[in-house]
């Protein structure tokens, strides 16, 4: 009876010759299934110095910046129509940059001085914004500046809302660094972290502008809750604000 | 009226109280809170010139200051009361002339001036938030600057009268 095939083991001496070969195609196959890794990582480590440095960085940044403001017109001028086809009041304007020249936001009386008045059509009454958000109101003007009562002044008083749950309030400054904010609805719903912007139905402040965020909710005040708002434009930091005036001023 | 009172210059020094309180430098500062350039101008002044120019000072001062400042609540009245008091004690006690009396002097004025207008803020129901933070950092920061600032305009004014008088 003839035996069958044997089963040959390879040679040792093939086996030795061909393992470095094995070797290099099974990190072959490796690279190839893991997608290029080892081989990218090594040539991002060896062309790190040669990367795109800081300005480049910066151009793009600028561009994304640019893109923003661009996009920022843009919407505002949508709104500003799609309000004129609702017919929806649009009593705020133009816009003059304005200085400070004189601020006072941590003694007995809250206020900023800016270097324009009434020469330049500023009235009492007009919002004053800064980086950031709403700061206050114009409270007197004299030929070449006006006083400006920040939001934190206890005589400040702006109709604002929460943008999320869509809650009315009043703002109202107490003398110290943030302001309280006083519903009208018992059940606001709003929680720290909220945005709270100028509200769509105030006459006094331009719609949606930024104003702070809530920091600490008090569910159990009478006759409404209250939150304290953190404000997002810094009155003792800014240097220069715009005064939002109403069209047909100079 | 007393000599210093009717020497224009020295009189428009006062002006440096309204341009100081606007400027609000502040390294000049503690915890946000300004000095009162008022009262610090207003003590030496009484104290020389007299109870009746330091009424009359502090009557202007508090003029302009409230037309600086927002709102109903006026300092007139704590600064003419302020310069009556401190006229009168220049002219009828000892000249007073230490450092320590004059950072004392301060800190009562400047508490006398906090406190009329936490009265007048509580009258008007604007009393709220950290207005005793204020009194106390305002009171603390003039009572401060006193000796250096007072001690120098009181030689001054003092020089002033006596080179007049010879």
């Amino acid at each position: 009876m003839q035996a069958g095939p044997r089963l040959r083991l390879p040679p040792v001496r093939l086996i030795l010759q061909v393992w470095p070969l094995a070797l290099v195609v099974v990190a072959g196959v490796s690279i190839r299934l893991s997608k290029g890794a080892g081989v990218a990582d090594a040539y991002a480590a060896l062309s790190r110095p040669f990367w795109p440095g800081t300005a480049q960085g910066e151009w793009v940044r600028q561009a994304q910046r640019l893109e923003d403001q661009t996009r920022l017109r843009q919407l505002t001028a949508d709104n500003q129509r799609l309000r004129q086809l609702l017919q929806l009041p649009s009593q705020f304007g133009s816009e003059r940059l304005a200085p400070v020249i004189s601020r006072d936001p941590g003694g007995w009386w809250q206020q900023l001085v800016i270097g324009q008045g009434s020469i330049q059509g500023v009235t009492p009454g007009d919002p004053v914004v800064a980086p950031g958000g709403l700061l206050g109101r114009v409270a007197s003007v004299t030929p070449t500046t006006a006083s400006v009562a920040l939001l934190t002044d206890p005589s400040s008083h702006v109709g604002v809302w929460v943008a999320r749950t869509q809650q009315h309030g009043l703002l109202t400054g107490l003398g110290s660094s943030r302001p309280v904010l006083r519903f009208l609805d018992k059940d606001p719903g709003v929680r720290p972290g909220d945005v709270v912007m100028t509200s769509p139905a105030s006459t006094l402040v331009p719609p949606n502008i930024s104003v702070g965020v809530i920091q600490s909710v008090n569910g159990m005040a009478s006759p409404a809750p209250e939150a304290v708002v953190q404000l997002s434009a810094s009155a003792g930091a800014v240097d220069w604000v715009r005064v939002v005036m109403r069209p047909g001023r100079p | 009226m007393s000599s210093l009172a009717l020497r224009g210059w020295t009189a428009a020094t006062g002006l440096l109280v309204p341009l100081l309180t606007l400027a609000s430098p502040g390294f000049l500062k503690l915890g946000d809170v300004p000095p009162a350039w008022a009262v610090l101008w207003l003590l030496p002044w009484a104290l020389v010139d007299g109870a009746v120019s330091g009424v009359l000072a502090g009557l202007l001062l508090g003029l302009v200051l409230d037309g600086l400042h927002l709102g109903p609540i006026s300092e007139i009245p704590a600064l003419m009361v302020l310069g009556w008091w401190w006229g009168r004690m220049g002219r009828k006690g000892l000249p007073i002339e230490r450092s320590f009396s004059l950072g004392l002097l301060a800190l009562l004025g400047t508490a006398f001036v906090g406190l009329t207008l936490i009265l007048q803020r509580a009258v008007s129901g604007q009393l709220q938030g950290p207005v005793i933070y204020t009194w106390l950092g305002q009171t603390l920061l003039t009572a401060l600057l006193a000796p250096m600032v007072c001690s120098l305009q009181l030689l001054l004014w003092r020089q002033l009268v006596s080179g007049g008088r010879r």
